[in-house]
């Protein structure tokens, strides 16, 4: 990896980069309401399985398929990724939330590293899924497909950190804590997504799913969804 | 290919009532008789004629509605998984819902035994005007050891094309050795439900009311629900046992047929 590349990256997964992830708790902030995740340790535990789930048959997955589909310029797989990535968010707020990120992201992509190969979809659907503008950005610049993907699971996770920091709250130590922890999972996650079938995309973890559901309804929100 | 077992029928409206054509089974799946429990729309029950699936079945189904007809479906029993040590069980299964159908189709629960490998996809082609309502049951079997999840994994997909649009892929994948017990998947729980509903006469004012309808559930289950991308909701549910998902199942499906401005109650008379 060049220098120049490096820093490409650094500055994409950034937790502050404006995508307005930092808004998404992705359904966590109803385990952070019914104490279930109230400590360094009970996010930690449910974060090892988020990256070994969501992250890893989700967004891991398609920021791969993606990759793979800009390189042989396949926009007709694009867009099926694209749409099955949002019919599989069966949370209405998780679905909103993903389009509002995606689309930030696109804009921001477009105007800092050139990304226009998006433009067409975006046009069509109006909506663009966050794990395929990082695999055009990933290809833009450069980086190979592994590093790509790792880059954008490290992302994530990144935003999960930050968003327990505020919400549980949690100190900035632990959150730095928590992300060396999670480093040998999303090493090991990138090697597992190498691996996968097309078909395991999207494989859901169910209780993530209803708490995503529930989040509509809690009483107190600190988070959108 | 060869199947272990094969299903196809249609349904069609005739004189103001919906009758089945081209009833057509192969192998281990048969088809009983409609029963019309309602005067003017069939009840289909399908048959699996073996004890329950092993190692290597496979099973294909096909049901197409056409305009305006109006089916329920069900099965006589309940779909019982035994160990698969070389091939998983596979079953496919297309619905094709005509313009203005109805289809509700609950099988029986699906029961996954020690070592099962179970791998389900069903697909479903709406149209705008079209109503579809499904729920699905996943419990684990007691194993000798009389403990619980000793199934190998269950995949369940379910895809629904409204017009060639993909609208709602919900994807299902419990694998025993993966972190089940986890509050991100089971949290304790063994029995999972998948509800989902779609249809025109799904408004923004019906899902408000529905909203209040929800608000009390038992205790004793962990139940979530959202608004589709196209007019409609899914709901998910973890439960202790088969009968607390039935009895959502039962509430919500009589919520939608009062919404769509009926008002029998359902009942499937399979006891």
């Amino acid at each position: 990896m060049t220098d120049q590349q490096l820093l490409w990256l650094l500055q994409l997964s950034d937790s502050n980069f404006p995508s307005g992830a930092f808004s998404h708790s992705f359904g966590f902030e109803t385990y952070m309401y019914h104490e279930q995740i109230r400590d360094a340790k009970t996010f930690g535990d449910a974060l090892v399985v988020y990256i070994q789930t969501q992250l890893t048959y989700t967004e891991g997955l398609a920021c791969r398929i993606a990759y793979e589909q800009l390189e042989v310029d396949r926009m007709e797989g694009l867009r099926r990724l694209n749409d099955t990535l949002f019919a599989l968010c069966l949370a209405k707020e998780t679905r909103e939330g993903t389009r509002m990120i995606g689309g930030r992201l696109w804009k921001l992509c477009r105007d800092i590293y050139g990304v226009d190969e998006l433009d067409e979809i975006v046009q069509t659907t109006r909506s663009i899924h966050p794990a395929i503008v990082f695999a055009a950005v990933g290809r833009k610049i450069g980086a190979a497909k592994q590093t790509t993907v790792l880059t954008y699971l490290f992302a994530s996770v990144q935003t999960m950190v930050q968003n327990a920091v505020r919400g549980i709250p949690l100190g900035q130590t632990d959150g730095q804590k928590l992300l060396v922890m999670a480093q040998p999972y999303l090493i090991h996650a990138a090697s597992i997504i190498e691996t996968l079938d097309e078909e395991e995309l999207g494989a859901a973890a169910v209780g993530l799913e209803i708490a995503q559901m529930q989040h509509e309804r809690l009483p107190v929100r600190l988070f959108m969804s | 290919m060869s199947w272990t077992g094969r299903l196809r029928c249609t349904a069609v409206v005739k004189n103001g009532r919906t009758v089945i054509l081209d009833n057509y089974s192969e192998g281990a799946l048969k088809l009983m008789r409609p029963v019309y429990l309602d005067p003017a729309h069939p009840t289909l029950y399908l048959v699996h004629v073996g004890g329950g699936y092993v190692d290597g079945d496979s099973y294909d189904m096909e049901i197409f509605l056409e305009p305006s007809a109006r089916l329920m479906v069900t099965t006589q029993s309940a779909a019982k998984i035994y160990k698969t040590p070389s091939t998983p069980v596979r079953q496919y299964t297309r619905l094709s819902l005509g313009e203005q159908s109805v289809l509700e189709y609950f099988p029986d629960p699906t029961i996954a035994y020690e070592h099962a490998r179970f791998y389900q996809e069903t697909t479903v082609y709406i149209t705008p005007s079209s109503t579809f309502v499904y729920g699905e049951i996943i419990t684990p079997g007691w194993s000798e050891s009389g403990e619980l999840f000793r199934y190998d994994w269950i995949r369940s997909k379910l895809k629904v094309y409204q017009d060639e649009a993909l609208v709602l892929f919900d994807h299902l994948y419990l694998d025993s050795r993966q972190h089940l017990t986890s509050m991100l998947q089971l949290g304790g729980y063994t029995h999972v439900g998948s509800f989902v509903a779609l249809s025109p006469f799904i408004t923004k004012e019906v899902l408000e009311q529905f909203n209040q309808f929800m608000e009390e559930m038992p205790k004793e289950v962990r139940c979530g629900f959202s608004a589709a991308a196209v007019p409609g909701f899914s709901v998910r549910i973890l439960a202790y046992e088969t009968s607390a998902i039935e009895a959502i199942f039962q509430r919500v499906q009589q919520f939608i047929r009062q919404q769509c401005g009926e008002k029998a109650p359902v009942c499937w008379r399979k006891y």
